[in-house]
């Protein structure tokens, strides 16, 4: 097995709408090496065949060719690639399946959304650091809002056997990227009873409870009300829990304070704009609190910005900033 | 066998690839994802005499066909670069130039002084151009000051071949260019980016927290051809300076267009991001256009081009 990282070429297995605007995208990858949840991949969110530099015959049906050139301008297309966090990744011998579930808001997504089983994806990764693992008898739990919801799906799969409640949330039913299983008892809007109603949990035998801001579905506000009743209501302090966390900023935010309020580690996979994914257009930036004022880097500054493509994307709470 | 070298003052390039300075990292960031050893030249992150944090997040956005970025000059400063960054370098399998930032006369002089001595350095270049701080820019646009520092830095740098990094952001680049010349630059490189701006249609604010940035990207080509084309003829052929060309390229086609314009060498840099395998690739697309050009060397090609009335 491959254990090197680099650039692959993915063949799409399948490309599932999962609800509005959202998509599953798996795909088959030759060499890719073994993963862990927290991780992420850049894709090319354009033909492979644009890294080729092959100059090609334009396929014209007429005898008589147009005179045309530089045509790749004609339609926009996404220049940098696009960071994924991966949902979950399995192994079979040399090939990886590998699934990342994405939201289309730009020409990047909207040029992912037309991939069919079979299409080319370029790849490359994986890139970025990991969850770490609950100690034993450490109760997991995992916080996901909208498309901060993929990686708490991965980090599910490794967890099974384990002590793990899944609280997730979106605006609205509509939003939500999961699977409600068909015989499932519907929650109330003010319940915070986990239940085993979503499917890709329950298949890791973990329950979930879920919150929509409209209260569509399941608990009616934001995920972290939800979670800190759960918190106050069964007295979670200190090292008894974990709390693991992703998805839009200001959530992210408040999971780490409510974390922080009851000395509970947390471990949160921030979200950043970002070019390279490697560590050297420095634009993926976050501001963390420095344990030493006087340590490298800025000697006499008690914070520094950290990478969140290589330092990250998975952070402790306390440390950052923001 | 078409050769390729590159032959820029002194240093030695075994081909005419090389990186931009802060889309490359230190050192071998890129190692697992391109061919550092078939690089023609590796160009380091700006390095600045005192460590800088950078601008607040956020650093880059993506306009058609292009990036712009205000990150800041995010450096480890001088002090960690020699502790940290030289050792690294050290173990680099092709020619380093070091990449050289700063404020004042003193700040430029210090930095590039350091320099000198290390063997794996084998050349200096001048960022007299980056428009994403504060007094940055003034150097690269003011001919006079240009000179003056030029000057300055090229006493401390008597070992290795001196690059400066030049401005588009100026009326006339060939004066500029002049001007660098005249305080003693060794080689010209051209172009940084372009001072840019989006907006957010929505929120109706800037998209960068910098407000303006760098523009870099296929979207400056065109632009970066002209220039090096203007410097070529104008000033950089007359005096035997030879030019690194760079502004968005991302194939051999591209490069190709640099070298008729005048470049001896291209720097790659936002295509880094997309493809860090790109300089490997466009070396290789170089040599087959060498040769069915119908010339054994790539340095026959160069300012090549044939303009009206040539």
């Amino acid at each position: 097995m491959n254990q090197r990282r680099g650039q692959f070429t993915g063949v799409v297995c399948a490309n599932i709408p999962l609800c509005r605007e959202h998509f599953k995208l798996v795909m088959e990858v030759r060499g890719f090496p073994p993963t862990k949840a927290g991780q992420f991949v850049q894709l090319l969110c354009r033909s492979t065949r644009d890294l080729d530099y092959v100059e090609r015959e334009l396929e014209w049906p007429s005898p008589q060719r147009p005179e045309v050139e530089n045509v790749d301008l004609i339609a926009p297309t996404a220049l940098l690639r696009r960071p994924f966090s991966l949902a979950g990744a399995t192994t079979d011998g040399e090939t990886a399946t590998i699934e990342v579930i994405h939201r289309v808001v730009g020409v990047g997504t909207d040029w992912l959304v037309q991939l069919r089983t079979g299409d080319e994806v370029g790849i490359l990764g994986p890139l970025g650091n990991t969850f770490s693992h609950p100690v034993e008898n450490q109760i997991a739990i995992l916080v996901g809002g909208g498309v901060g919801i993929p990686p708490m799906l991965y980090l599910a799969s490794e967890l099974v056997g384990k002590k793990v409640i899944a609280f997730c949330g979106a605006t609205t039913r509509d939003l939500l990227s999961l699977t409600v299983t068909a015989d499932a008892r519907t929650p109330g809007i003010d319940s915070i009873e986990p239940l085993y109603n979503i499917q890709e949990f329950a298949a890791h035998g973990i329950p979930a409870v879920i919150s929509t801001d409209d209260g569509s579905y399941g608990f009616r506000g934001f995920v972290t009300q939800s979670l800190q009743e759960y918190l106050d209501r069964f007295r979670i302090r200190g090292e008894m829990a974990v709390i693991y966390t992703c998805g839009p900023e200001v959530m992210m935010k408040r999971v780490a304070d409510l974390a922080r309020a009851r000395q509970i580690p947390c471990q949160v996979a921030v979200e950043r704009a970002m070019a390279c994914g490697m560590g050297t257009c420095q634009s993926c930036c976050i501001r963390v609190k420095k344990p030493d004022a006087s340590a490298v880097p800025l000697p006499g500054q008690d914070w520094c910005y950290r990478l969140a493509c290589t330092d990250g994307p998975v952070f402790a709470g306390e440390e950052l900033l923001w | 066998m078409i050769d390729l070298s590159v032959h820029l003052a002194g240093l030695k390039l075994a081909n005419p690839t090389m990186t931009c300075s802060g889309t490359c990292g230190y050192a071998f960031e890129y190692g697992d994802f391109m061919d550092l050893s078939q690089l023609g030249a590796f160009v380091t992150k700006s390095v600045t005499r005192e460590e800088r944090p950078g601008n607040p997040p956020a650093r880059i956005v993506e306009t058609r066909g292009g990036m712009l970025n205000a990150i800041g000059l995010a450096n480890v400063g001088l002090k960690r670069f020699l502790d940290e960054k030289v050792p690294q370098l050290e173990k680099m399998p092709c020619p380093i130039v070091v990449n050289v930032a700063g404020h004042s006369y003193d700040d430029y002089v210090e930095t590039v002084a350091a320099m000198n001595p290390i063997a794996c350095v084998g050349s200096v270049e001048l960022n007299v151009s980056c428009p994403n701080v504060k007094d940055g820019l003034t150097f690269g646009t003011n001919p006079g000051r240009l000179k003056e520092l030029v000057h300055e830095v090229k006493k401390v740098l008597p070992a290795k071949p001196l690059m400066v990094k030049l401005s588009p952001n100026v009326d006339d680049v060939a004066v500029t260019a002049r001007a660098a010349i005249e305080g003693g630059a060794d080689v010209l490189t051209l172009v940084n980016t372009f001072t840019a701006m989006s907006i957010d249609i929505h929120r109706r604010r800037p998209r960068l927290a910098n407000v303006t940035g760098g523009l870099s990207g296929p979207a400056i080509k065109p632009i970066a051809i002209h220039m090096v084309s203007r410097v070529y003829r104008q000033v950089a052929k007359a005096a035997g300076v030879p030019i690194v060309g760079m502004g968005g390229v991302q194939t051999w086609q591209d490069a190709a267009e640099f070298i008729l314009a005048g470049a001896s060498a291209v720097a790659i840099g936002t295509a880094l991001f997309v493809d860090p395998a790109a300089p490997n690739k466009i070396c290789e697309g170089l040599g087959e256009w060498v040769s069915k050009q119908g010339a054994e060397k790539l340095s026959d090609l160069v300012g090549t081009v044939q303009m009206p009335g040539d």
